[in-house]
């Protein structure tokens, strides 16, 4: 199987917001506290034991191997057919209203199913989904990879705008793509003691622009218990009431 | 060659006719490529209608299309088939979908109501606008001479208009703050020396190809140009090592190999001590030097007593640093980017002389004309419609007294100083002025001191702008004229002849709204009213095919061949052919012209006044999301950096008990204090500075997203030095401390500023 994965060259970085601003308009993310598939955030210039760091998090969703926003999903399974943009094999799956895309490795939303109760947007250790509420029902939305996009030849919207070429998008699961060259050579995801949940996006960079994102990054410390009766109290009966 | 000769011999080069038909030999551009039509309901912006056009969110100009969905524009994205960017647009590109439907944009004509400043007007027509502006163009012509009018512009939406302040006889039809409170020394100083200008507009400077870059206070990344940060990025990842002289952390500072946290105002003394140190230590390319420059021997003489000791001592540093970082910079020659810097209106007594130095450390590395150095820009042939501007040559009468005669080397440049635009207007002297134009730019928050600007304005018999938002200027204008973005407007075909040349024009992905008009429609009309034969085409589609035609080529063609022409670079010479455009084709390195008006033919350093006790230096620079002023109102943008912060050293901050995010009022020198601003606290500045990213703090209401946002450096700014070369005003002279409360806190002074520094002197009350 597939596993898309993005590494992002923070020494080819410089931090512009393109990609932030390009995926708002390629998937018109509203603009709403909190609202946005893919992000830049600023750090520094702080003091590392490497010497001053002023670096970015460019960030969005880590496709996860195991994503915590799957497993609180609370809408019943349903039995879905799953294509292969690639070689036009099929597979069924039971999903969701989040999953995991068997081809690609991809977390989508079944926007249709989704009930908007916001448990997947506050399992995220990440913070990369959000529940947009500038809807008539509410959804939860995040970084697709650009599936739609990447499914017709298309990069995603964010690679294809960086003025740096500092993005490198490809399959981990070809030994000889980009991506897997660069995880070889030591490209780092945002990981914690306690959060390893297998994220597919990595940074490489200087050793004081990785020590500084790490240290203002790394995913908040939530135990497995934590996560998953993480949703605050009224979601938690709304959950309750709707499964 | 008088410089103004050399200007006009190199618009009108030819080479670049050969590339051209290279091109129809199939040399340089893939086959045809129509443009997409719309097709079906893809998601996101797959299967939009494609339009390609240029970017003027910055004025990079990057080619872009524009994506065009139910017509609406969805989404912008570089061009493919352009050589420099690709598809790649900056955040400021992606956003201009916003420019477009901002709802505070300017709708309709509107006649000011209120005061000057207010900002309370009345719906007009098109017709009440025009003949207003025209009549009092016509009667402030009539009674004081033409020169009582002056024109503020900037960008390609100014150009038209601008003929018509030509037309009518005024020496001030182009004042502009892109050149006097920007690239004016820096512009100047290499053309002086070089014979071109190395930076202005572009910066011909090729670090893509370079082994080491050297950048005093640019700060590429947080100043985004699409092209030349891909070139920085290009150049670092091949390997370059890049020194970086600033006294800011900055984005770019963060990938020196050696960052040198310099202190303000002694940059020169720096560069000056380096090239000592490289002809004392035989680091120079002795042939290219004995090739091609005149006055190598005055600039050893001149620059033998600054030793890196002496420098270390002014500039703040460690000797053992600057000798490291010179040293690796001309291990690595000629394939050394001295970058020539563009913002260089910092001091007013020195500008010129600190690019003037950079020159000559380029010069002396031999680092011109080779890969990795200050290249050459090619020539790219672009024709010129007779229609675009007024049929009749204009003779401009010079007034007995020009407000251009206090500086000898303005002279083979356009404009007129702001500064002496404002003060004429001010004190009536050496002539009245009293009615400005403007166009493109934002006076207010552009221009240092604009509670002076502000005053000008008020005694002025009229003021009207050609506006898209109602910014600043709007509001302190009598008429304002609603006109199209770049995305809705033909503009002339536009050139590139940097490393990566093309040929490609602006044109309008969607149609003007409301009753917003074009730039060469407003001009028409205007020339009409004022009985000027001008702008004889019916519209720009006009022009623009007129333009093509002479390079046979048509719009139908070049859409057909994706909006653009690639042509084939010519950025390096021998360097025993050089040929440098000046007189003598060699560069000059000791600048008689200079010697002729008692200025320094090889560059001295005279110290800028260090902070007065208790204040810090106020210095400025940009944000990677915004240009200038005029970005601040848009969603996208406002969203990703909706206010400043002011910088604060670490030390500093915990000296005076101030912490990350506290909420702080900069006061300056002369008790002007700025919006409530957050303090950002870090150990990336020096204690000696406070940063303040530009174009916050926006004064008008009507701009609903960005008033009251951040803090304005601008207004901070009402000190100035003039620089006696070309009329520029410097900006970084000014000095703040900080008000928490009522509270005024005193800057301790962390870093002793040396005897050879004078002290600046508050005035005291």
């Amino acid at each position: 199987m597939s596993q898309y994965a993005m590494v992002i060259d923070l020494d080819r970085c410089v931090g512009c917001h393109a990609c932030a601003v390009a995926c708002r308009a390629e998937w018109k993310v509203p603009v709403e506290e909190g609202y946005r598939r893919n992000w830049v955030k600023r750090i520094g210039p702080v003091a590392t034991p490497h010497g001053l760091s002023y670096t970015f998090y460019p960030g969005l969703c880590n496709h996860c191997d195991h994503p915590v926003c799957v497993d609180v999903c609370p809408v019943d399974p349903e039995e879905r057919t799953f294509k292969s943009f690639k070689d036009g094999c099929t597979k069924k799956m039971t999903i969701k209203a989040t999953y995991k895309e068997p081809f690609t490795g991809i977390v989508l939303i079944d926007k249709e199913r989704c009930i908007g109760c916001g448990a997947c947007v506050e399992a995220c250790p990440y913070h990369a989904r959000y529940l947009d509420e500038t809807l008539d029902e509410p959804k939860a939305d995040k970084c697709t990879f650009c599936f739609e996009r990447i499914s017709r030849g298309e990069v995603p919207a964010c690679v294809k705008t960086c003025i740096g070429d500092a993005r490198i998008f490809g399959d981990l699961s070809d030994p000889n793509s980009e991506v897997s060259k660069l995880v070889k050579a030591g490209a780092r995801r945002l990981e914690s003691k306690v959060v390893k949940i297998g994220p597919n996006v990595y940074w490489k960079g200087k050793k004081k622009d990785i020590h500084a994102l790490m240290s203002a990054f790394a995913p908040m410390e939530k135990t497995w218990e934590e996560v998953k009766n993480g949703p605050d109290r009224l979601r938690r009966s709304l959950i309750k009431a709707l499964v | 060659m008088k410089r103004r000769d050399f200007l006009k011999f190199s618009a009108s080069t030819a080479l670049a006719l050969a590339a051209l038909d290279m091109d129809k030999k199939g040399g340089f551009f893939k086959a045809a490529t129509s443009y997409a039509k719309e097709t079906g309901s893809l998601p996101g912006s797959l299967g939009a209608k494609e339009v390609p056009s240029v970017c003027e969110m910055c004025f990079w100009r990057c080619p872009i299309v524009g994506k065009v969905k139910g017509g609406r524009l969805v989404k912008i994205e570089g061009n493919p088939k352009s050589p420099a960017n690709g598809t790649r647009v900056c955040a400021r590109g992606n956003s201009g979908v916003q420019l477009v439907y901002d709802p505070d944009r300017l709708k309709y004509p509107l006649k000011r109501m209120g005061e000057r400043g207010e900002g309370k007007w009345a719906k007009i027509s098109w017709d009440e606008a025009l003949d207003e502006v025209a009549h009092n163009m016509d009667k402030v012509r009539k009674k004081y001479g033409p020169h009582a009018l002056a024109y503020f512009d900037h960008g390609a939406s100014a150009e038209f208009t601008r003929e018509i302040f030509k037309a009518l006889g005024t020496e001030n039809y182009s004042s502009e703050p892109a050149f006097f409170q920007c690239v004016g020394p820096v512009a100047i100083a290499y053309l002086d020396t070089m014979g071109f200008v190395v930076s202005g507009t572009r910066q011909y400077i090729d670090m893509a190809n370079a082994k080491a870059i050297l950048l005093v206070a640019s700060h590429i990344g947080e100043n985004v140009h699409v092209s030349h940060v891909k070139e920085f990025i290009e150049g670092l990842s091949k390997g370059a090592k890049l020194v970086v002289v600033d006294p800011r952390f900055s984005a770019a500072a963060n990938k020196a190999d050696i960052y040198l946290p310099i202190r303000p105002g002694t940059d020169t003394a720096l560069l000056l001590a380096w090239i000592n140190y490289v002809i004392q230590h035989g680091l120079y390319e002795k042939e290219f030097v004995e090739r091609n420059c005149i006055g190598f021997d005055k600039v050893r003489a001149a620059v033998k007593d600054y030793t890196l000791e002496w420098a270390a001592k002014i500039c703040d540093l460690d000797v053992k640093d600057i000798e490291a970082a010179i040293k690796l910079l001309a291990e690595n020659r000629p394939h050394v980017a001295v970058h020539p810097g563009r913002h260089s209106t910092w001091y007013g007594t020195g500008d010129v002389e600190r690019h003037h130095a950079l020159s000559i450390l380029a010069s002396i590395f031999g680092a011109v004309g080779q890969k990795g150095g200050i290249y050459f820009p090619t020539p790219v042939k672009k024709a010129h419609a007779h229609c675009a501007a007024c049929s009749e040559e204009h003779e401009i009468e010079e007034p007995d007294v020009s407000l251009r005669d206090n500086f000898p080397f303005v002279e083979p440049l356009p404009g007129t100083p702001t500064g002496a635009i404002i003060e004429a207007t001010l004190t009536g002297k050496p002539y009245p002025i009293r009615l400005w134009g403007i166009n493109g730019v934002n006076i207010i928050q552009t221009i240092p001191d604009p509670y002076k600007t502000m005053e000008a304005i008020k005694k002025l018999d009229f003021i009207y702008c050609e506006e898209m938002l109602p910014g600043e200027t709007a509001i302190w204008s009598d008429i304002v004229l609603p006109s199209a973005t770049y995305l809705e407007r033909y503009d002339a075909l536009h050139a590139y002849d940097g490393l990566t040349p093309y040929l490609t024009v602006r044109q309008p992905v969607i149609e003007p709204p409301f009753e917003v008009k074009t730039p060469y429609w407003i001009a028409k009309e205007l020339a009409k009213r004022l009985g000027l034969k001008c702008f004889t085409c019916e519209n720009e589609r006009e022009f623009i095919e007129e333009e093509l035609k002479e390079l046979g080529h048509s719009l139908e063609k070049l859409n057909q061949e994706g909006g653009l022409i690639t042509i084939k670079p010519n950025p390096y010479r021998s360097p025993d052919k050089l040929e440098m455009p000046t007189e003598s084709g060699k560069i000059l390195l000791y600048v008689e012209d200079y010697e002729d008006e008692d200025l320094d033919p090889v560059p001295r350093f005279v110290p800028t006044p260090a902070p007065p006790k208790g204040y810090a230096r106020l210095i400025y620079g940009r944000v990677p999301v915004h240009t200038f002023s005029r970005t601040m109102n848009n969603l996208w943008l406002h969203n990703e950096w909706p206010e400043n912060h002011a910088w604060i050293n670490d030390q500093v901050a915990k000296k005076i008990g101030i912490k990350d995010g506290d909420e702080i009022v900069l006061e300056n020198q002369d008790g002007r204090r700025s919006n409530p601003v957050k303090a950002k606290v870090t150990p990336g500045i020096r204690p000696d500075c406070i940063y303040l990213p530009h174009g916050f703090g926006s004064k008008s209401k009507h701009l609903t997203k960005a008033y009251g946002k951040g803090a304005s450096d601008q207004f901070l700014i009402t000190k100035t030095v003039t620089d006696p070369f070309m009329g520029s005003t410097s900006k970084r002279t000014n000095f703040v401390r900080i008000l928490k409360g009522e509270k005024a806190l005193e800057i301790p002074e962390l870093r002793p500023v040396p005897k050879e520094i004078p002290r600046f002197e508050l005035k005291r009350a």
